[in-house]
């Protein structure tokens, strides 16, 4: 335990999936108090992470939670917004009710756990949050129309919740994963033909001839979270293994 | 276990502000560590640390500081642009020499160190470019640096994109860093300390930035945490550039 987060409280949304599992590992392992909130536990649970039932959509059971989570800590030191799901849909096959589900999932979540976070968070020596954009939120994967404009507006939220809540001595962030293994990836590669020969084709279109792990993200949210950031405030952090720093590369 | 135990850095710009915290940073983090600089080395340069005198400028110059670099290390792991020079002049009032000292500096010697040292880079090495906010936005008055600066972002994803998976490269965009460039800057306002009270407050950070935190994120970019962060900007600004340069609260 290198101990970046000694003594530090972190609440951790989505934390059961593929990358809030990686963060949850990680925060404990350096020295956070952590919870992992989300709708059901993950499959292994590292030492130090509690898990707590959490629902990002239902404003009544946030506020509960912090309520709740008031009593036991005086201060969040750390949030980190990870819940949010995918659809793969052009905008003419999403249903209205599927565009309902994703916003309240991905952008209603992240502003309902941040607005019931804050009282917590004010009372942190230096507050850290760090919201899930997406590499997606900048340049569109096709048929993630919906997902694409989630993205987008969490990181117009982040640069106004670090705008409005930096003097509150509250940093606000956003990391904006590329491609990373995770459930969700895997999902995305979907039917669209043999999943190993598209692991080689997504693989060799990065400049750094892989995609992301969990743990990749889960090291810059882990920076983000530290005093070392002490800095770094109502920015986008794009890591993606170097895909969005090229242009489209064409089959000649 | 340091995080960068084992490895070999080179630092441009040694001597004073952003470039001396990352040095003595990189140091403290385990690595071996060789900083040049215009002038002779400085009285208070640690003694574990090498100094070169070179410009950046200079393509022999450059070419003897990347042999010094294998003599001292083997190979290298950590290349850091950080020299620079800073002109507080428009376009119209800019001279040819003028032209010549800043992009000589500026973009020519990051160019001429990412040529030379490259190829004597390990597999895993990392290239941090410091650009500045002023590449995508311009500071009033400071037209050549604000392009060069401009360069050094695109040059950044162009290492990338050409060098990777062997080496990562990225840059960081300090906003206002406490350095004798932003007094400096400060010094051209008609009221500096007014200008230095309306700076700040558009700081959701509540303060100017120090050259420790710019030296932060270039030992963690420099790290293999890292390993999957390539060809990317990061901005580190105390939330400056997050919020609209038009606020009503200051008018």
């Amino acid at each position: 335990m290198s101990g970046m987060l000694a003594g530090k409280t972190a609440f951790v949304t989505g934390g059961s999936g593929g990358i809030g599992s990686a963060i949850c590992t990680r925060f404990a392992r350096e020295g956070a108090r952590v919870v992992a909130a989300d709708l059901s536990p993950a499959a292994e649970t590292a030492q130090g992470v509690d898990f707590v039932d959490y629902d990002v959509t239902d404003e009544q059971a946030c506020r509960q939670t912090f309520d709740t989570l008031g009593e036991r800590w005086n201060s969040l030191d750390i949030l980190v917004n990870a819940a949010g799901i995918e659809i793969e849909k052009t905008i003419e096959q999403t249903s209205l009710e599927e565009w309902n589900r994703i916003f309240a999932i991905n952008v209603t979540g992240t502003f309902l756990t941040c607005k019931f976070a804050l009282p917590l968070l004010r009372r942190s020596a230096g507050a850290s949050v760090v919201n899930f954009g997406s590499y997606d939120g900048f340049i569109a994967d096709p048929g993630l129309a919906a997902y694409c404009a989630t993205k987008g507006a969490v990181h117009a939220l982040t640069r106004a919740m670090a705008c409005d809540h930096g003097p509150e001595g509250i940093r606000v962030n956003a990391v904006c994963p590329g491609y990373v293994n995770t459930p969700m990836l895997q999902s995305f590669f979907g039917d669209s033909g043999d999943i190993e020969s598209l692991k080689q084709a997504v693989r060799d279109v990065h400049p750094v001839r892989s995609y992301g792990e969990p743990e990749d993200i889960a090291n810059l949210v882990n920076w983000l979270a530290s005093d070392e950031a002490r800095y770094a405030s109502g920015q986008l952090w794009i890591i993606d293994g170097g895909l969005s720093a090229q242009v489209q590369q064409m089959r000649l | 276990m340091k995080r960068l135990d084992g490895k070999s850095a080179l630092v441009t710009g040694g001597r004073r502000g952003i470039g001396r915290a990352i040095v003595e940073r990189l140091e403290a983090e385990g690595a071996r560590v060789m900083t040049c600089g215009r002038g002779a080395r400085p009285d208070d340069l640690g003694e574990k640390i090498l100094w070169e005198t070179c410009d950046v400028s200079a393509r022999g110059a450059v070419g003897a500081l990347a042999e010094r670099v294998v003599e001292a290390f083997g190979e290298l792991d950590i290349l850091v642009n950080n020299a620079g020079l800073q002109i507080e002049k428009t376009v119209v009032e800019t001279s040819d020499a003028d032209w010549d000292a800043l992009m000589g500096a500026n973009a020519k010697g990051v160019f001429l160190l990412c040529r030379d040292c490259i190829p004597i880079m390990s597999a895993g090495g990392s290239i941090i470019n410091i650009g500045s906010i002023s590449a995508t936005a311009a500071d009033p008055g400071m037209a050549l640096y604000n392009a060069s600066k401009a360069f050094v972002q695109g040059l950044t994803r162009s290492i990338a994109v050409d060098h990777g998976p062997a080496i990562r490269c990225n840059a960081i965009a300090p906003g206002w860093i406490m350095t004798g460039m932003a007094d400096a800057a400060f010094a051209v306002a008609r009221d500096p300390a007014a200008a230095r009270r309306d700076a700040l407050r558009r700081h959701p950070a509540g303060r100017f930035g120090a050259p420790g935190d710019i030296a932060a994120l270039a030992a963690w970019l420099a790290s293999d945490e890292a390993a999957f962060a390539t060809g990317q900007c990061y901005t580190l600004d105390g939330g400056m550039t997050a919020a609209s340069p038009l606020n009503p609260g200051l008018f």
